[in-house]
């Protein structure tokens, strides 16, 4: 689908100025070295939130900073008039960095794997270099969901875990410690500008040409010349819970001040949330946009007679219990006694919800998965975004959620390095456009 | 109770009450000491906080100051007169500033707020970053305010801090720094220790100061008494001594009481140490007590039961008993005067029975005298006369010889009477004893005075026999018995010229037969009475005065008592008591 929020995705998300400037001629060569304080511990496409693309895999097609469908490893395709079947016919001379062939018979079983959850029974025809696609059901969606990180097509092997199509291949892999790449000479789009990439997680001295900045109260101060990007907004924070009284969630919703946590904790680092989806991706979200009302949470709190309650938050994540004692600050002003916790057992959770595509359907589609009313998704309809909005309202409207902010991803970038521009905006930042002037 | 055992009692109180009295005082004395010991240890130990909690309260100041000179605190408030014209104040930008100086400057509690008293930072709470602190926007001398008590709200409760708060000024907006120390139990850990002292601090905001989070009930008594009327009190237990001082906010709320508890174990050590040492001394002199005092009683009295046992000697009759005289002390002049004593008693009794035999030979030849001169003084008339009628009326001296040889005869037979009495009493036999059956021998000796009693021209004396039936038997010499009973019924008689009532009475009892003879008789006067069985004593004209002694012989060889009581006009009764046969 062609999204509406993409025009503020641009407007929201920070420039890296100096990266990206053109003044200077891309060079070939260098390794780039990265810093994360989050740990990888396994290499499935999809399955890190991270803003940070390492391009070992690759989709059939990905889709634009404007929303629209590019073809990668397709290079055409044809659906039929009901949307249930699909032929894709895919690039020629694009191999695996094993040197194995991309072909119909290779790509098919990743590609199988990726779509049976969504989808259920897909059958997969695979023909040379011409895969079909069926299914009972209409997937007018498809090429969404195939430009998904989740729906890249990789193979594995004992030797390497993750063989992809992408312009770098894996070199090392140590799960949790680091991963080293090079650059896929045999790339079909060209050698990439870097020699190499070596990422160091769980580490935050500093020293690399790319690190990250992790979310929190701890302001970091950044040696002078350091760029820094951040990504759109790419996860909801929010307050859930399944055994609380819905009027409390009703006047914490109306207590809890965002603003202060979104500029200070976060350190504007965040947007503030009231819907479940960001402005940039839905479109719609600043209809949900309201103050705090401590006289109205009040009220509501005052006919409850309740005791303390909860609020359970990820132990040694420091941001987000800044965040709980500050909810439990604000719920004192209403009179809701909250008492932060890592306990698993709370009341409350404060939850942390990737957005994993640009698709606002599929994201709300998981959201109310999550909430446990998928059965509402089916009045869904991707073309038609009020039927986005009713259904927000209406998971909202249930008081078993309370969004309190959308995060962003920041790095901070050395100033050799440099970025091409990307025609994917601001929801990654792509490696593969990097390259380090000497 | 013995002397002995008094004077072995005595001595033994003596010991054990000079030995309480000594280990009381002692007690009493050790106790005055710790208590005052006690008082000025915790007095001390107040003045020790006082000191420390200025110093610390200086060092809090200090480290205040430092804030509020820092390069951070100025920026900030000249960030904020930046903001007041027109800029951006970007608060994410100081919000960890506060966590970050605290940490630099060992701060508990820190919070940078700005003019409008909304926290701009806070260490202890950094989430409360926007909240107003409206206390800091009075108009004060912080400064000159000094540190002060304060109760501090955390995001896990409440915690009570040395709190000092300066402001720094730009252009006219004003930056505080409220910073300080936790008061809690590492506050307390860190002062200057002190053997026995224990420090609580019970924080007023807490829900209860029950025994078991204070230690003891009473310093949980303690602390109710104080919330209930703040000021410094004193308890004390056997445990320990425990001050109370209520610690108060700057608008003197009490915000908490600080518990100097002073031990009292050593004391209790003491104390048991001199009780031990005490009861085992006492009980030593208790025991040495009770020898010395065995020891002492026995050889003080050793002369006395001495002089006891010779005393008793000499009741029995031994006068020739002597006291030993073992020392040169008064219980030594006592044998002495004892033994002088008993010589003298000697030497008196044998004059008096000397004197006795004298007086009873005197009574014996007054009375042979009295008895043999009326015979004689008619025997002697007679043979005068005999010898005037020869010279004068020879005619008629036949006549007058015939007369005066019967009236000899007479009178000799009469002297021989006499004589004859006084040579049975000097011959009274050794009783030979059988059974003799007392109500028989009443009944026969009665029988034997019938005839008299009812004699012609004598006055009527009526017989009473009053015999028990249980009376039984006495072993006795009949004679000698009937003989003594009729005694005492002619003395009976004798008693009773003008007739009467004569009472002869048996009974038995505790193995004895009594029998009673009694007259209605003048009766006799008590020196007559005590009189009436020595020999030859009598209250009549014509009496031996052996009749009785008679009596009191043969009552007295047959292992009997004879008894007599007598009332003036009433009558007199002698009371005989035999051993009963078996």
């Amino acid at each position: 689908m062609r999204l509406p929020g993409w025009a503020s995705l641009a407007l929201s998300s920070l420039v890296i100025s100096n990266c990206l400037s053109a003044e200077v001629r891309p060079r070939y060569g260098g390794t780039l070295t990265i810093e994360l304080s989050t740990v990888w511990n396994k290499l499935d496409p999809g399955g890190v939130n991270s803003a940070l693309s390492v391009p070992i895999t690759e989709t059939l097609v990905r889709v634009t900073s404007n929303g629209e469908v590019e073809p990668v490893l397709a290079l055409a395709w044809q659906h039929d008039p009901d949307f249930k079947r699909w032929r894709f016919s895919l690039r020629p001379n694009a191999t695996f960095h094993d040197g194995e062939a991309l072909t119909a018979a290779t790509a098919a079983p990743s590609l199988l794997a990726a779509l049976k959850p969504k989808y259920g029974e897909v059958s997969i025809e695979a023909g040379g270099q011409a895969i079909v696609v069926q299914a009972d059901r209409e997937m007018p969606g498809l090429l969404e969901e195939l430009a998904l990180p989740r729906s890249a097509i990789f193979r594995r092997s004992d030797a390497n875990p993750l063989i992809g199509t992408g312009p770098f291949r894996i070199t090392a892999w140590e799960p949790g410690r680091r991963l080293n790449v090079a650059a896929f000479d045999n790339y079909w789009g060209g050698r990439p500008f870097l020699d190499a990439i070596e990422i160091e997680f769980g580490s935050g001295h500093g020293r690399a040409d790319l690190f990250d900045i992790p979310l929190g109260p701890a302001r970091r101060i950044l040696p002078e010349g350091l760029a820094t990007w951040s990504s759109a907004p790419r996860t909801l924070l929010a307050i859930t819970s399944t055994n609380t009284d819905v009027m409390l969630l009703q006047a914490l919703a109306l207590v809890v001040d965002r603003a202060p946590i979104a500029n200070v904790l976060a350190q504007h680092k965040a947007e503030t949330a009231f819907g479940l989806l960001p402005q940039w991706l839905s479109g719609y979200a600043f209809l949900f946009d309201s103050t705090p009302d401590v006289v109205r949470a009040k009220q509501l709190v005052s006919a409850l007679r309740s005791g303390p309650i909860s609020l359970s938050y990820p132990a040694n994540d420091l941001f987000l219990r800044s965040v709980a004692e500050r909810i439990a600050l604000n719920g004192r002003d209403a009179g809701i006694t909250i008492q932060p916790t890592t306990a698993g057992n709370a009341n409350l959770r404060l939850v942390e919800w990737p957005l994993e595509s640009s698709d606002a359907a599929d994201e709300l589609s998981r959201i109310a998965l999550e909430l446990g009313a998928a059965d509402r998704t089916g009045q869904m309809d991707p073309a038609k975004p009020e039927t986005l909005y009713q259904l927000e309202r209406s998971l909202l409207d249930d008081h078993r959620i309370i969004p309190l902010l959308h995060l962003r991803q920041t790095y901070a970038i050395a100033p050799r390095v440099h970025f091409q521009p990307s025609s994917s905006g601001t929801f990654a930042l792509h490696l593969e456009d990097a390259w380090i002037q000497p | 109770m013995s002397f002995r055992t008094k004077i072995f009692l005595s001595i033994t109180g003596t010991v054990v009450l000079a030995v309480w009295i000594v280990a009381a005082v002692v007690s009493t004395l050790v106790t005055q000491s710790f208590e005052r010991r006690d008082a000025q240890r915790t007095a001390s130990l107040v003045n020790q906080l006082q000191r420390e909690f200025d110093r610390r309260g200086k060092d809090v100041a200090r480290r205040v100051e430092a804030v509020a000179d820092s390069d951070v605190v100025q920026r900030l408030a000249v960030n904020l007169v930046g903001q007041a014209a027109g800029g951006q104040f970007d608060a994410s930008q100081s919000f960890t500033e506060a966590q970050t100086l605290a940490q630099e400057q060992s701060l508990d509690f820190l919070e940078l707020v700005g003019p409008d008293a909304a926290i701009i930072s806070s260490a202890e709470w950094p989430a409360r970053f926007g909240y107003k602190e409206d206390w800091l926007a009075q108009p004060v001398d912080w400064k000159a305010q000094g540190v002060f008590l304060k109760k501090e709200d955390l995001a896990d409760g409440s915690a009570l801090g040395l709190i000092t708060v300066r402001s720094v000024t730009a252009g006219d907006k004003t930056v505080y720094v409220a910073g300080g120390q936790r008061l809690d139990k590492e506050f307390l850990d860190s002062l200057p220790a002190t053997d026995g002292v224990r420090l609580q601090l019970y924080r007023n905001f807490e829900p209860l100061a029950s025994p078991e989070i204070l230690g003891s009930k009473l310093a949980a008594d303690l602390v109710q008494d104080v919330r209930q009327q703040p000021r410094e009190l004193t308890r004390v237990n056997d445990a320990a001594t425990i001050t109370a001082i209520p610690l108060r906010g700057r608008d003197k709320q009490l915000l908490a009481i600080l518990l100097i508890e002073n031990s009292r174990a050593e004391l209790a050590s003491l104390k048991r140490y001199i009780q031990g040492t005490a009861g085992a001394a006492g009980g030593g002199c208790v025991l040495l007590g009770l020898l010395l005092s065995f020891w002492t009683a026995s050889r003080v009295t050793r002369p006395l039961r001495d002089l006891a046992g010779s005393v008793r000697e000499v009741a029995v009759g031994k006068w020739d008993t002597r006291a030993n005289v073992g020392s040169s002390d008064e219980v030594g002049q006592l044998a002495r005067d004892f033994n002088g004593m008993t010589e003298q008693l000697v030497e008196q009794r044998d004059r008096m029975i000397q004197a006795e035999r004298v007086a009873a030979w005197r009574e014996l030849a007054r009375r042979l005298a009295h008895e043999l001169k009326n015979p004689l003084f008619p025997l002697q008339i007679t043979i005068e006369n005999l010898q005037r009628s020869r010279d004068s009326s020879p005619a008629e001296f036949d006549e007058v010889f015939r007369e005066s040889t019967t009236t000899l005869l007479a009178e000799l037979g009469h002297l021989k009477t006499i004589v004859g009495r006084f040579s049975d009493f000097a011959k009274m036999p050794t009783p030979q004893l059988e059974p003799v059956d007392m109500n028989q021998l009443a009944r026969e000796v009665i029988q034997l005075f019938e005839a008299q009693l009812q004699a012609p021209g004598r006055s009527r004396v009526e017989t009473k026999l009053n015999l028990a039936s249980d009376a039984g038997e006495v072993p006795a010499d009949p004679e000698q018995l009937r003989r003594a009973l009729r005694n005492l019924v002619l003395n009976a008689l004798d008693a009773m010229p003008q007739g009467g009532t004569l009472s002869i009475r048996t009974a038995r009892h505790d193995g004895k037969v009594a029998l009673e003879v009694s007259d209605t008789g003048e009766g006799l006067t008590p020196e007559e009475c005590d009189r009436l069985f020595t020999p030859y004593y009598t209250t009549k004209q014509h009496g031996t005065g052996l009749g009785l002694a008679i009596v009191q012989s043969v009552v007295s060889d047959h292992k009997g008592t004879i008894s007599v009581h007598s009332e003036p006009n009433k009558g007199t009764t002698f009371r005989i008591e035999l051993k009963a046969s078996a």
